[in-house]
């Protein structure tokens, strides 16, 4: 009975194993007779695996070689008829077997080559597909640790493609043809689509985004990028007819020397982009707060001045009192700092509304006399501190970039007083745009970046600032160097980044847990194996779904400098950034007034004016012959000469 | 211009097919211009390093592309219809061809910029209407998309700077067009859809300018005259040693006027 068991065993262990040889006998003649196909897929895998393509791209190959296999086929079928076309796959395997066979393997290898090609990559696409997919859920290799290093090796190797991308000249432009925003190249695709490129649609420059990433790895890069793709594909919307003109306003709350260098660096890639004139404010640029609405001037003026709550709430109250008198007087609202300062005296104020309908402003006057000389002494003060950047002249639409440079680090009080007039500044531009600066800010499509703003936000939390730029159509695009950079406190932090449609971009942080779980997660499968012996696995196990993270705050901390991940919509695209290089700045314009220092275009006014005329006739270096307005309809004559040319205008 | 057909360099010259084709031998062989066979029609010349050198243009010598013959072909020919127009001559005005736009733009990478197939300058003290203005040229010989002829325009007709100008200056709000008009010389295939992104474009239009290609701006079909086929020939040819006095790539008729021009 037992040596009958035994045999039975024995009879089923060989059966089994001569299954297993014939099967992988089929399969070694199946490869062996579809040789140039199983070759063409060997390379490709091999190709895939090392530039660490997805198989999509090995699918689109083989159908970029369409085109090759039709002219194939429909010249058979012209030159012999369509039997022969049907045949011809075969006929050229035939062929190839009998050139191989007479040692004439160029022949041979050409005979199959349009057949063989498509089909080899084609399955190599699913070949490919079939690793990953098995590695993925830890169905595949060798060992346990096989799927780990899998992907860690395919990162490097996704990562060396991209950066070998990106050395190519003009393989990243600044923006595609349909006006979108290239950022660099794509290293991986999470839950994306896969592309070579990361490219990242105009609109979501319009809407609000975050950057996080420390210091070192590539977030100025970045952020330069970004402004510059903004700038250059607005442009080129404006110049269709799609869409206004850009502006770029950037608040760097740091201050100090290095912004001094950045704000260079911004200056010159924008203008490569096609910013006309980028002002950088205080030290090149001043702004006028004088320019704001009277209504909108005194709470500004008030807040710029630090007041506190309880028993102060009274002398605020005196304060806004006494502002609202001065701005609101008679003779107008002030045009300059000392004009303001001026007013601040009861004797002007008792002049200025000595009308008789006057008697409330009277009364107020009489009552605040005694705080009138503080008020003034306060305000003193603060314009002392905040310098002349905000004295004029100059406005928003002077320019097409604003870089500002608040002394958030520095000077924190004045910095913070800074950025509450210069986003109430850009609020008033954007609804209205002063006269004064001969261009409204309505129809201007408005990026406001700000850089660490929690360094200056405590008199405009952000969250608010991002409300008044929602509702005023402006996009906010906030920087920081770390999750907790981001606002002061963690609810603020969670209403920013769960508000930035646009997108978050991740760079190397060490906190990027709370982002890395905005991302969301995603359904992968998880296999479970038998360990039958180190290194032996068996072929059971169960499998099961379960939810990943979108974004590996493992592999956030590990990128390397000039890698982010981009986040939206529960997908990750990771993207080795292009960094703009630009050249110096040429030499400036000569000067035509006080704007010319930050506008270009006051240059060119003045030149279309005939102050600055130039030579109209054409130069030997190529200079545009014309200088004057655009053509009259069809001027005498000119018909005549192109008559004499092409003939009569055909009708269409 | 990037090359030019024995037929056109004959009109251009003002001399017959035979004689251009001598003066075209001897620069072949002073080494100044090549000649192949590239595409249907008269063969094609190109000026060498040294041709371009001794014409002071500093552009990289480069056989025309085959994929450019038509095109290349149609905007030679409106140059050859443009230029002896008797206002042309006349006003002394100044034709500026696409690979000269290209060449100042030089390699600047970034921006994806359109450039016209020409532009012709008008001095300033000419005694014309248009003096000193400049019109940017565009030969169109297929349709392409309404939209995408409408960008092109709109970009020629609000282009402020000149090519290679850096680009903060190519469009300026507020400071004068470049282009004081544009001037379309279609084929029929193009002509409706240029029309039509003409009238699109609203008080633009009145800028654009469209008339038909001339008749000897087209290729002709690839059966030429004699019924023979054309072989196109993807580059020039250097003379080979095993080919004992006969220049590889060059056709019989060439080698006879090459020959015939021989001192």
């Amino acid at each position: 009975m037992i040596s009958r068991w035994v045999s039975l065993l024995a009879v089923r262990a060989a059966a089994r194993l001569a299954v297993r040889l014939i099967k992988i006998a089929v399969a070694a003649a199946l490869i062996v007779a579809a040789a140039p196909v199983s070759v063409c897929a060997a390379i490709s895998v091999w190709a895939a695996w090392l530039a660490g393509w997805p198989p999509a791209r090995l699918y689109r190959a083989a159908l970029w070689c369409a085109p090759m296999v039709a002219v194939w086929l429909a010249a058979i079928a012209i030159t012999r008829d369509w039997a022969s076309a049907i045949q011809a796959p075969y006929q050229a395997w035939r062929a190839m077997w009998r050139d191989g066979a007479a040692g004439s393997y160029p022949a041979a290898a050409a005979a199959i080559a349009p057949a063989a090609i498509p089909a080899g990559l084609a399955v190599g696409g699913l070949a490919w597909s079939y690793r990953i997919r098995s590695m993925h859920t830890g169905s595949g290799g060798l060992s346990p640790a096989a799927a780990v290093a899998f992907d860690l090796r395919q990162w490097r190797h996704q990562a060396r493609t991209a950066r070998a991308r990106i050395a190519a000249p003009g393989s990243v432009p600044l923006n595609s043809r349909n006006g979108d925003l290239i950022a660099g190249a794509a290293i991986r695709a999470v839950s994306h689509p896969a592309r070579q490129i990361a490219a990242i649609p105009y609109q979501r420059m319009r809407s609000h985004q975050v950057v996080i990433g420390t210091t070192g790895t590539g977030k100025t890069t970045l952020l330069l990028r970004l402004w510059a793709g903004f700038v250059a594909s607005a442009l080129q919307r404006h110049s269709a007819g799609t869409g206004g003109l850009p502006l770029l306003v950037v608040l760097d709350c740091k201050g100090g020397g290095d912004a001094r260098r950045i704000a260079d660096r911004a200056r010159r890639v924008l203008r490569a982009a096609g910013a006309a004139a980028t002002a950088i404010w205080p030290d090149e640029a001043s702004l006028s707060l004088w320019t704001l609405p009277p209504s909108q001037l005194i709470t500004t003026l008030v807040d710029l001045i630090e007041h506190g709550t309880g028993g102060a709430a009274y002398y605020a109250d005196i304060m806004e009192a006494v502002v609202g008198l001065a701005v609101d007087a008679p003779p107008g609202p002030p045009q300059a700092t000392a004009d303001f300062l001026a007013r601040l005296d009861p004797g002007w104020l008792s002049m200025a509304y000595s009308a008789s309908e006057h008697d409330d402003a009277h009364a107020l006057i009489r009552a605040a006399g005694r705080q009138i000389g503080d008020v003034a002494l306060r305000f003193r003060t603060l314009f002392r501190r905040l310098g002349t950047g905000l004295d004029g002249p100059g406005g928003f639409g002077d320019a097409d970039a604003w870089y500002c440079i608040l002394e958030g680090t520095g000077q924190a009080s004045v910095a913070e007083s800074q950025a509450r007039a210069l986003v109430d500044l850009l609020a008033s531009y954007a609804t209205a745009g002063p006269a004064r600066s001969g261009q409204a800010g309505r129809g201007r499509e408005i990026l406001l970046a700000v850089d660490e703003f929690s360094a200056v936000s405590r008199r405009l939390p952000i969250w608010q600032l991002y409300e008044r730029a929602r509702s005023l159509g402006l996009a906010v695009q906030v920087s920081a160097q770390s999750w907790q950079g981001l606002a002061a406190d963690e609810d603020e932090r969670y209403r920013i980044a769960a508000a930035a449609d646009g997108g978050i971009w991740l760079l190397r942080t060490p906190h990027p847990e709370p982002v890395a779980a905005l991302a969301g997660s995603r359904q992968v499968m998880d296999t479970t194996r038998r360990l039958l012996g180190v290194p032996v696995w068996s072929h059971q196990g169960t499998s099961r779904m379960r939810l990943a993270p979108v974004v590996d705050p493992a592999l956030i901390r590990a990128l390397d400098v000039g890698q982010a991940a981009y986040i939206y919509r529960g997908g990750a695209t990771y993207v080795q950034v292009k960094r703009l290089v630009a050249a110096p700045a040429a030499l400036g314009t000569p000067a035509v007034g006080l704007a010319a220092l930050v506008d270009g275009r006051a240059v060119a006014a003045a030149v279309a004016d005939g102050a600055m005329a130039g030579p109209r006739a054409p130069a030997a270096n190529g200079a545009a012959s014309t200088t004057g307005t655009p053509a009259a309809p069809v001027p005498p004559g000119l018909t005549a000469l192109l008559d004499e040319a092409f003939g009569k205008q055909a009708p269409p | 211009m990037y090359g030019v057909q024995l037929d056109h360099l004959a009109k251009g010259l003002d001399v017959t097919q035979a004689r251009a084709r001598a003066i075209a031998a001897g620069w072949r062989d002073r080494r100044l211009a090549e000649s192949a066979r590239l595409g249907p029609g008269a063969p094609w010349i190109w000026l060498t390093r040294t041709g371009l050198a001794s014409c002071g243009l500093a552009y990289s010598p480069a056989p025309p592309a085959l994929a450019r013959l038509a095109h290349i072909r149609a905007v030679t020919a409106v140059r050859l219809a443009l230029e002896p127009a008797a206002g042309y001559a006349a006003a002394g005005a100044y034709w500026r061809g696409e690979r000269r736009l290209r060449a100042r733009a030089g390699g600047r990478v970034g921006l994806r910029e359109h450039f016209p197939d020409g532009e012709v300058h008008w001095p300033s003290g000419a005694a014309v209407a248009w003096a000193g203005e400049c019109w940017a040229i565009e030969a169109e010989l297929t349709r392409k998309t309404v939209s995408r002829t409408m960008a092109i325009m709109r970009e020629l007709l609000t282009r402020t700077g000149d090519y290679g100008c850096p680009a903060a200056g190519a469009r300026v709000p507020g400071r004068p067009a470049r282009h004081a008009r544009v001037l379309y010389i279609c084929a029929p295939a193009a002509l409706s859809t240029v029309a039509r992104a003409r009238d699109a474009l609203g008080s633009a239009a009145a800028r654009i300018e469209i008339r038909s290609l001339p008749p000897d701006a087209m290729l002709p079909s690839p059966a030429g005259p004699r019924g023979r086929s054309v072989r196109p020939s993807a580059s020039p040819r250097k003379p080979g040693p095993n080919v004992a006095g006969t220049a590889v790539g060059r056709d019989a008729s060439d080698q006879d006027a090459s020959e015939r021009a021989a001192p």
